[in-house]
């Protein structure tokens, strides 16, 4: 069954005005429990603005959006709760810590839960090794950590609330390679550990190929593909005619295949391309 | 957050538009002090009467300026209404007595040129200085304004810098805060329940990010500014130079009639006068 469903949802910025623009254009997703899905996008597809209406920053101006099959805006007034079950980390989080220790701003969030001292400082302590902090680090102010630890330290934030989703905004952005593989590993780690669905935005093919199950395609405001990641893959010239291409390695395989060599056309990774060829090469890689 | 208006230049070509920064400054001034001037039933026409001229040659919708009198709208019936009740004007004048309170024909005088002085002042300054000018073009006009306090070590051109660059970052900011509201609100913060302490203390999680990143902000500024080799004021050249040209005399002229009408009306205009 589906953990989130997104119903026929439009938005419109400065409705009734000349500025009318519309952000959102019938959106239909559905995404799946135990999963980790991919939405990518240009700048200025929607991207932003659907991953508020997840944890329901944004209300749509018209559809549903179903949270366990209940709509998140049944109770307006019970919106908050939807924040603590829906984890939304938003592009560059390390500019809203703000506590005077990395500890307590991660507490942040499981207080305004009402949490006990007891529980927060258990949810602190297994955020933190979620994203690879390590204990000393937790005492230090948060303005005293590199570029990468402070990134990890706000996602630690969202995790504390242990949410049932966990949806990223460009989680890796402005980070190096190392930084990177850090932060997905510690998604990886909290998915495995609590179950949760993971929903992870991003304009980059490569981390989507490697990370993501499922993938949803968005495009001047509307859905365009979505399902599993060969389903969407396999869609290499749609892709690219969007502007969006396909990942490093399937280009590669694409063009070898071009060239009449044998190779698997659902190549995305750089470890499957390995396989691939040194299956072809006879083990010689 | 982002409906907030600020920078209310209103786009256009229009003699308004076109005239020296400066120019408008100094007439805008002088504007405000013949609003001041009034006294009289007759000079107060004609000062309503020269707001409308405004705004008609200043091709700015009425609507557009309507929303920036609505702003004062209380301040306005406020200081209205006292003046009716607390005029205390002579006793031939007295129009209506219950009790304590007293209404006298002078009150509703005052009442009435208040009003219309407040929004001739706020439409003629809008008009002159935000609508028409832009927040650079008026930033350098004062520069060019204050530079003879050049003189005695006032750094003219660094404040006027100084101003430029804030109202530069004033849309930035706002967004800024929106964004850091939402992520702490991601975070189960409440903004908008609770005591007014409660609240209060809801908005540190926004204030020190902001401040952080204001002064990270500033810092790259300061940078940027000095990899393209700024150095402040002393010996800086323009790339738009500010020039009078025949529009501005014109409107110089006018302002003078004005002025003059309003004297004039003051002295030999008959009926009720202001403060007499």
């Amino acid at each position: 069954m589906s953990k989130i469903k997104i119903e026929n949802v439009c938005y419109v910025y400065d409705g009734g005005t000349p500025f009318e623009t519309v952000a959102l254009d019938n959106i239909n997703i559905e995404i799946r429990e135990n999963t980790v899905t991919g939405i990518i996008g240009h700048t200025g597809s929607g991207k932003s603005t659907l991953v508020q209406m997840f944890n329901g920053l944004i209300k749509p101006t018209s559809g549903k959006i179903l949270l366990d099959g209940v709509d998140i805006w049944e109770k307006p007034k019970e919106i908050s709760k939807v924040r603590f079950r829906v984890g939304l980390v938003m592009q560059y989080p390390e500019y809203q810590l703000f506590e005077e220790t990395v500890r307590a701003d991660i507490a942040f969030g499981p207080k305004n839960m009402g949490l006990d001292d007891a529980e927060v400082a258990r949810r602190v302590h297994e955020a933190a090794s979620f994203v690879g902090l390590d204990e000393s680090s937790l005492d230090k102010s948060p303005f005293d950590l590199s570029g990468g630890q402070k990134r990890r330290a706000a996602i630690a934030g969202v995790m504390a609330m242990r949410p049932e989703v966990l949806v990223l905004d460009e989680p890796s952005a402005g980070l190096d390679p190392a930084g990177k593989n850090t932060i997905f590993d510690g998604i990886k780690r909290y998915a495995a550990a609590t179950g949760a669905a993971v929903i992870i935005v991003s304009h980059s093919m490569d981390d989507m190929a490697k990370y993501c199950e499922d993938l949803v395609v968005l495009s001047h405001s509307k859905v365009v593909m979505s399902g599993k990641r060969n389903e969407v893959f396999g869609q290499g010239e749609l892709l690219e005619k969007i502007g969006l291409g396909v990942p490093q390695m399937t280009g590669l395989m694409m063009m070898l295949r071009e060239k009449g060599i044998d190779v698997p056309a659902d190549i995305y990774t750089v470890d499957d391309a390995e396989a691939a060829l040194a299956r072809i090469l006879g083990g010689a890689l | 957050m982002s409906s907030i208006a600020l920078g209310q230049y209103y786009p256009s070509k229009s003699f308004m538009h076109r005239l020296d920064p400066r120019m408008k400054i100094i007439i805008g001034i002088a504007y405000i002090v013949a609003s001041f001037l009034c006294t009289n039933v007759f000079s107060f026409a004609l000062l309503l009467l020269s707001a409308v001229v405004l705004i008609v040659i200043s091709r700015i919708p009425i609507k557009v300026v309507l929303r920036s009198i609505k702003a004062i709208i209380f301040i306005m019936l406020f200081t209205a209404v006292l003046n009716v009740f607390w005029t205390k004007g002579k006793p031939e004048e007295l129009l209506f007595s219950w009790q304590f309170i007293n209404i006298y024909s002078s009150g509703l005088y005052n009442a009435a040129f208040i009003v219309v002085r407040i929004v001739s002042m706020i439409i003629g300054t809008s008009i002159f200085l935000t609508y028409t000018t832009t927040p650079i073009q008026l930033t350098d006009a004062l520069e060019r304004l204050l530079s003879p306090l050049k003189v005695i070590k006032v750094p003219v051109h660094e404040f006027a810098m100084m101003m430029t660059i804030a109202l530069r970052f004033i849309p930035t900011i706002v967004e800024e805060t929106g964004k850091i509201m939402s992520a702490q609100k991601a975070r189960g913060a409440d903004f908008t329940n609770g005591s007014i302490s409660k609240r209060a203390k809801a908005l540190v999680p926004v204030l020190i990010p902001l401040f952080v990143s204001a002064f990270r902000r500033a810092g790259e500024l300061a940078t940027a500014m000095t990899c393209r080799c700024y150095r402040g004021g002393e010996g800086r050249t323009r790339m738009t130079k500010l020039t009078l040209t025949y529009r501005d005399f014109v409107a110089l002229f006018f302002i003078a009639a004005f002025i003059a009408g309003i004297v004039l009306l003051n002295i030999f205009a008959p009926g009720y006068t202001m403060g007499g």
